[in-house]
Order: C-alpha cells, then sequence, then structure tokens
C-alpha cells in the first residue's frame, strides 16, 4: 500500500515538473491576463493560453495524454493544424465575415497591403542570416504577415516541428498590434499627415459584392496556386455571403464554424508549446524575428503610402499603411486610434479596411510562393 | 553558415525579390479588375438602353416617309419651317400655349389644327413636364419630301 502510494505520488505533475514547466504555465497565465484582463484580441489569447496550461503539465511519457503521442485525444485534434485542416477553415469564417466593399470603392488601398508584405521577405532574408535553413526560414518570415492561420498553414507544409513557437509568436504579436504598431506609425508620420482626412469611399452595387470573389479567386489562383486552400475558402466564404441565397450557410460559416475551429486551433497550438519543445533557443529567435518582421510590415506599409501620396492626387492618410498587416480589424482600429488621437473627427476605419482586407490577401500570396520557392 | 553568405547560398535574395514582385503583381491585377467591375456592371445594365437607341432609328426610318409624312397636308408641310423658326426662338422644351400664342401673333393662319397636324405626325412630341419638343427625325424627312417635291 506504501508502495502504491510512493507510485502514484512520483508520477503527479507535481514530482515530474521541472523549471521549464512552470515558465510555460507562467506564460500561459500572461497570455491569459492579456486575453481576460487586457483584452488583447481574447478569443484568440484564451484558448492558446489555456492551451498552454494543458501542454505543460508534466505527464509520464507514453501514457496516451500528451499532445504529441499518438492516439491521445489532444493528437487527434492536433492533427487538424499538423495537416492543413484549420486554417482553410478560418479563412472561410473570414470570408463570410468581412465586408469587401472598401476594398472595392477605392481598390488602389490594395496596394498597401502589397506593401506591408515586404515585412514577410526581409525576415525570410534576416532568419537566413542568422543560420535556419531556408523552410524554417520562410515560416519564420510568414509571421510578419500577421495572420495565424497563415503562419500555421505554410509552417505546417514546411517546418512542422516550429508550429507551436511560430503559432504562439504569430498570434501574440497579432494581439499586440494596439502596443506594437502606434509609436512606429507616429515615428514614421508628421503631424500634418496624420490629419488628413481622406474622402468618402463611393456606395458600391450588390452586384459588384457577388462578382468579386469570383474574379478574385480565379485571378489570384491562376496567379499562385499554391494559394488554393486559403483564398479558395476565404473568397467561397464571402460569396456565401454576399449571394443572399445561402444565409444559413453563411451564418454557420461566421459564427459555429470559426467559433468551433478557433476553439481546437488555440487549445492545440497552446498544448503544442510543451517546454521540452518549445523553451529553445530557436524559440527566442522566432519570437525576435517575428517582432522586427512585425515592425518592418507596418514600416512598409506606412512608408509606400506616403511614397503614394507623391502620385496621387487625393491624397492617402499614411496610418492607413500599416493596416496592410492583415491582423483583421485589429490594425485597421489601431489605425482608426492613432488617427482620432490627432483629429477626433478624422474617421479612418473604413479607409484602413481596404489594405486590412487586401493584406490577407497578400500574405496569402506570399506564403504560396514561399510554399512553391521552398518545394522546388 | 550565417550572414550574407547564407542568404547568396540559398539564393535568398532572389526568392525575396520575385517573391515581393509576384505579390504586388497579383495585388495591382486584382486592383485594376476590381476597378473594371463596376463600370463592367453598367454597361450590362445599360444593355437594353444601347440596344434600344440603335434599335428606334431603323424603325422610324421604316415608318417615317411611309405613313406619317404622307398624311401631312402639302400647306401643313410649307408652314412647319415657321413653326421651327419659332420653335428655335422659344428653345426646347417649350409649352403648347406659348407656341400657339406666339403663331397667332406671328399671322400664321390656323395654328390650332396645324400644331394638331405636327402632333398627329410626331413632328411635335411629348417631352417631360407637359412640355413639347421637336422630332428631328421626321423634320427631316419632310424637308427631304419637300425637296424632292420642288425639284420634281
Amino acid at each position: 500500500m506504501e508502495n502504491l502510494l510512493i507510485e502514484f505520488l512520483s508520477n503527479t505533475g507535481f514530482a515530474l515538473a521541472d523549471y521549464r514547466n512552470i515558465i510555460m504555465i507562467l506564460v500561459g497565465i500572461i497570455i491569459l491576463y492579456l486575453g481576460v484582463a487586457k483584452e488583447y484580441e481574447p478569443l484568440l489569447l484564451v484558448p492558446i493560453g489555456f492551451g498552454i496550461l494543458i501542454g505543460n503539465i508534466p505527464v509520464i511519457k507514453d501514457f496516451g495524454l500528451g499532445i504529441y503521442e499518438s492516439g491521445s485525444f489532444l493528437n487527434y485534434v492536433y492533427y487538424g493544424v499538423t495537416h492543413d485542416i484549420y486554417p482553410p477553415l478560418i479563412f472561410l469564417g473570414i470570408g463570410a465575415l468581412t465586408d469587401f466593399s472598401t476594398m472595392l470603392a477605392r481598390p488602389v488601398l490594395m496596394l498597401l497591403g502589397a506593401a506591408a508584405q515586404i515585412g514577410i521577405f526581409t525576415t525570410f532574408l534576416g532568419a537566413l542570416a542568422i543560420g535556419f535553413p531556408p523552410n524554417e526560414a520562410a515560416s519564420i518570415g510568414i509571421i510578419g504577415g500577421a495572420d495565424g492561420p497563415t503562419a500555421i498553414f505554410l509552417t505546417a507544409m514546411l517546418a512542422p516541428r516550429l508550429i507551436g513557437p511560430i503559432a504562439v509568436a504569430a498570434y501574440s504579436y497579432m494581439a499586440l498590434v494596439p502596443v506594437i504598431q502606434p509609436p512606429i506609425m507616429r515615428l514614421l508620420t508628421t503631424r500634418k499627415e496624420r490629419l488628413i482626412k481622406m474622402e468618402e469611399p463611393r456606395e458600391v452595387s450588390k452586384k459588384e459584392k457577388i462578382i468579386f470573389p469570383i474574379v478574385g479567386f480565379l485571378l489570384c489562383c491562376f496567379l499562385a496556386p499554391a494559394a488554393l486552400p486559403l483564398l479558395g475558402m476565404l473568397f467561397f466564404g464571402n460569396l456565401l455571403k454576399e449571394c443572399v441565397v445561402v444565409e444559413r450557410l453563411a451564418r454557420t460559416a461566421r459564427t459555429s464554424l470559426i467559433d468551433i475551429v478557433t476553439i481546437l486551433l488555440g487549445v492545440t497550438v497552446g498544448a503544442s508549446t510543451q517546454a521540452d519543445v518549445f523553451l529553445t533557443r530557436q524559440s527566442i529567435g522566432i519570437f525576435a524575428l517575428g517582432a522586427f518582421s512585425f515592425a518592418i510590415a507596418t514600416a512598409s506599409g506606412v512608408i509606400f503610402a506616403k511614397i503614394m501620396n507623391l502620385f496621387l492626387r487625393k491624397k492617402i492618410n499614411p496610418l492607413v499603411g500599416a493596416a496592410g498587416v492583415s491582423a483583421v480589424p485589429n490594425s485597421a482600429r489601431v489605425v482608426q486610434m492613432v488617427g482620432q488621437a490627432e483629429d477626433p473627427t478624422n474617421f479612418l476605419l473604413m479607409h484602413a479596411m481596404a489594405p486590412n482586407i487586401s493584406g490577407v490577401i497578400g500574405s496569402a500570396i506570399a506564403a504560396a510562393i514561399l510554399w512553391s520557392f521552398m518545394s522546388l | 553558415m550565417f550572414g550574407f553568405e547564407a542568404i547568396i547560398a540559398h539564393d535568398g535574395l532572389g526568392i525575396s525579390v520575385i517573391g515581393i514582385s509576384i505579390v504586388f503583381v497579383s495585388l495591382i491585377l486584382l486592383s485594376f479588375a476590381v476597378s473594371r467591375i463596376h463600370k463592367l456592371i453598367g454597361l450590362w445594365d445599360k444593355r437594353s438602353k444601347y440596344y434600344n437607341r440603335s434599335k428606334k432609328p431603323q424603325q422610324k426610318d421604316q415608318k417615317t416617309p411611309s405613313v406619317l409624312v404622307p398624311t401631312l397636308p402639302q400647306d401643313v408641310q410649307r408652314v412647319s419651317r415657321q413653326f421651327k423658326l419659332l420653335i428655335e426662338w422659344m428653345g426646347e422644351p417649350f409649352p403648347l400655349p406659348k407656341l400657339l400664342d406666339l403663331s397667332g401673333k406671328c399671322g400664321l393662319s390656323h395654328p390650332h389644327s396645324t400644331i394638331n397636324e405636327f402632333i398627329k405626325c410626331e413632328l411635335i412630341i411629348p417631352a417631360e413636364n407637359g412640355y413639347y419638343i421637336l422630332n428631328k427625325q421626321v423634320e427631316e424627312k419632310i424637308l427631304l419630301l419637300e425637296e424632292k417635291r420642288s425639284s420634281a
């Protein structure tokens, strides 16, 4: 009986834990605090934060409990991450949620979404320079797209062992958009530029909204076929929303489906950060490069908007360029917040949504290009 | 391998330059396509208007000489030039009472019946808000017929 008790005690988390588990549990609690108390992207950070707690309870090896042990519940759910099932489904929901009108009203703003992708390729070079192999460098670079599902999609294809750190870095930086972006935006713009008021976008007809997802899908996927799973679902979701005749499907895609997938994705991504896999020097490098990537992406968008202003008759507020990173709609909200801090009567949110949405398309295309190049 | 050496060895510069170029080209093409969509929709919506516009002159070409113009009495045809001058002076669209009043003042004979003939043969057609305009096509046909008659 004594032996049984000793054996049980030796198998408890208290006995099996080491300092790395404690560090990761603290990280999980910090992420939960950011999500719950600070309300930074709570829909993402709460599942991820709790997932980190789940993944870092020390368990006996080969007991069928850990996320990396085949046959465990978490391992089954994690299948959707490693086999790229969840990211396209999230894109389906995003498509069904998003109104593309502002982008259709002023298509020139789409270029800002392209400019922000410079961050991805700059970070790719940075990751190569510090010694990451090309496939891992490409996965790290995509963090600059500020698009969690796209980062997971590409990493699952190119560097599955880095899914945990890359996904957590991508989602953390997405949540920290209100902290990271404003200083860069203020640094790169003058007060006069921040005060620019953009003219009201024209009204977009229903027909345009219905035709756009079909044209957009055909054009983008003919150019970058590897973007098919992500962009196919994004545009399909948007068609469901706009064509009106399948309202039930659109409602499911933008409510129940995206919620279920977000829960499964968030918890398993969090749980994949087991201390022994996550706490490595590489992870620190990934987080540092992710922050760099994000900053470059924001700066590229703002600078490109300023360059466009040299040629445009109707000036763009350069703050809008920062929304080119595809954290939808967080970075558009940040643009609105920074713009209103200068002039409370300046409403930039609807203008910022255009580069924000085109950033989603741009980062999916960038991921497809990197995937194609790495597979050659 | 580290630094610039690693970038060169893995063709990092080439991948980055081509990659960002493809992203830009894709979004430029998409924005171009998007900027055309509403114009194409506009053309499509107005297709019936364009179709009718191209059809109408043909129909009137067939109709005017054979049906309308011969029913216009010769004296009325002759006086139509004077009415045209009055209408040009008033400007289009014009109210019928004003045309009647002016034609009376100018001493044109039987203004009521003449104007009635014009309306019957569609030389004068209703415009918006109770005003009338001159039908240029019918007017041209009348002029042609008149020339033919005088040369004969």
